[in-house]
């Protein structure tokens, strides 16, 4: 994501300088859905340019019992996206006296998105859910709403990094002889933690430590591991 | 008394010093007036009857509309004045698409008919935003709809109030519809039998000879969804009626 800030080193007098409302604060998620489990992670760097605001920011948001979205991006959107969420969620209790569920709250967030279509949250969402059958999804957002329904999915500074270990590690796409298993809970949070660790040696907005959220039929799980923090 | 309500009852937003607002107690009594509808839930599905009361030869019966789809699982029967159900049945399906639209799911019948009550006691003084309207619908709704908690059956008034029902009847043949349909009604009815039972109460109360022309019948199941009967299958229904109004006949006779 390329910003411009080219102008700033000109001369305060200049009409040219512009005001820019968006930052990039860097982040990955990582988004994995199994037949029983939903797990995600986001790493905890918070940054600018070359400087680091924080090593120890979650970007994940636990919605609800059975959702939790994973957000990076310009920061200041985040908060201000998931506090709207959160009441759009308290909002929806009250009205129709039930907690909403994955793929409503995943349509909910789309149409939010997309009302700001032209003055957009920059933000890279990612929402994994657990269904009413159990199963785990994935629901990944661009920032004005488009969303995709799937099983695994990175997104944020290092998306496009780890987006194709992904389809090798999990589809096992250009891969021969393999014989395919279901994906268990604790091989994905090893292929996560492996993509993580990738991205943290090539992306310098990705580092210092991985958070890890899972859902599972009758228990929610949280987890830290360390990551190189240069 | 005549002459605290000559006071009180003009005023839609002045309550009577006994705590009373006669424009909604007179949008009750107009509601009274209205042909009789019916509705029975049961676990396979609800259904919906109303009576057309065709007031000339000459009119075309199927022009008249009492019982009208809002959303593919809701369905809605009328009573009182027709022209404000519409602005009412409006509403319910705005909300039915806008809920499709924001969650990407069906909207309960209980939201439904909240909504539809939202609606209902926005009468009274007007604020910036535009015209209010001046009085109370003369309405009454009957919901009948299928979402995750199954068959429902709601039923609302003018004064905004809506609750649940098995079974409820309203319009001018509703004192003696719901009598019936409380000495008849039973939780584990089928879906075929609680038609039959409609159509036998509707045919009590109405003043005209129930025929598949001057009724309406439609029915809200899981699977099936909104469905009105066509012609054939209302005579197909009125079949078992008869039968069965004998039987009770047969039966008092022997009695005596």
């Amino acid at each position: 994501m390329i910003l411009a800030n080219t102008e700033s080193n000109s001369s305060l007098k200049s009409h040219n300088t512009r005001f820019n409302p968006y930052d990039d604060n860097g982040g990955s998620i990582v988004a994995i859905g199994g037949d029983d489990f939903v797990v995600i992670a986001s790493d905890t760097r918070l940054s600018t340019g070359f400087s680091i605001y924080s090593r120890n920011q979650s970007k994940l948001f636990k919605l609800s019992k059975k959702s939790i979205l994973g957000s990076s991006g310009c920061w200041c959107d985040t908060l201000t996206l998931t506090r709207l969420l959160n009441a759009r969620m308290q909002m929806y209790l009250h009205e129709h006296n039930k907690e909403m569920n994955t793929p409503a709250l995943a349509q909910m967030l789309s149409t939010m998105l997309y009302y700001k279509r032209f003055f957009p949250y920059y933000v890279s969402n990612i929402l994994a859910g657990i269904e009413s059958d159990g199963s785990g999804w994935i629901y990944s957002y661009d920032p004005i709403g488009n969303v995709e329904k799937c099983k695994f999915r990175a997104g944020g500074s290092s998306g496009v990094l780890l987006q194709p270990l992904l389809d090798n590690q999990i589809m096992l796409s250009n891969l021969q002889n393999i014989d395919e298993q279901p994906l268990s809970l604790e091989k994905a949070i090893k292929i996560i933690q492996d993509v993580f660790t990738s991205a943290a040696e090539r992306d310098i907005y990705t580092g210092d430590e991985i958070r890890i959220m899972s859902i599972t039929a009758d228990c929610f799980k949280e987890e830290k591991i360390q990551m190189r923090k240069d | 008394m005549f002459l605290t309500r000559s006071e009180y009852d003009r005023g839609v937003n002045t309550f009577s010093p006994e705590g009373r607002l006669f424009q909604i107690e007179y949008a009750i009594e107009a509601i009274k007036l209205g042909s009789t509808a019916i509705g029975i839930c049961t676990s396979e599905g609800v259904v919906l009857a109303v009576e057309k009361r065709i007031t000339s030869p000459l009119m075309e019966a199927t022009t008249k509309e009492k019982i009208v789809e809002v959303d593919k699982h809701i369905g809605c029967a009328v009573s009182g004045l027709m022209a404000d159900s519409r602005t009412m049945i409006d509403r319910a399906r705005i909300e039915c698409q806008n809920h499709w639209f924001t969650y990407d799911e069906r909207i309960t019948v209980e939201s439904c008919a909240q909504a539809v009550s939202n609606l209902a006691i926005q009468f009274g003084d007007s604020d910036d935003d535009g015209a209010a309207m001046s009085r109370p619908f003369g309405v009454a709704i009957l919901f009948a709809g299928c979402d995750e908690k199954g068959p429902q059956l709601f039923h609302m008034d003018p004064s905004g109030t809506s609750f649940q029902y098995d079974a409820k009847a309203i319009g001018s043949g509703s004192e003696g519809a719901q009598q019936s349909l409380q000495e008849s009604y039973n939780r584990s009815m089928t879906l075929k039998e609680a038609i039959t039972l409609i159509l036998t109460i509707l045919k009590q109360v109405m003043e005209e000879k129930l025929n598949s022309n001057n009724v309406e019948v439609v029915t809200v199941t899981p699977d099936k969804l909104f469905h009105m009967f066509s012609k054939e299958e209302l005579d197909q229904a009125l079949e078992n009626v008869t039968p069965l109004i004998k039987d009770e006949g047969e039966a008092s006779t022997s009695r005596k």
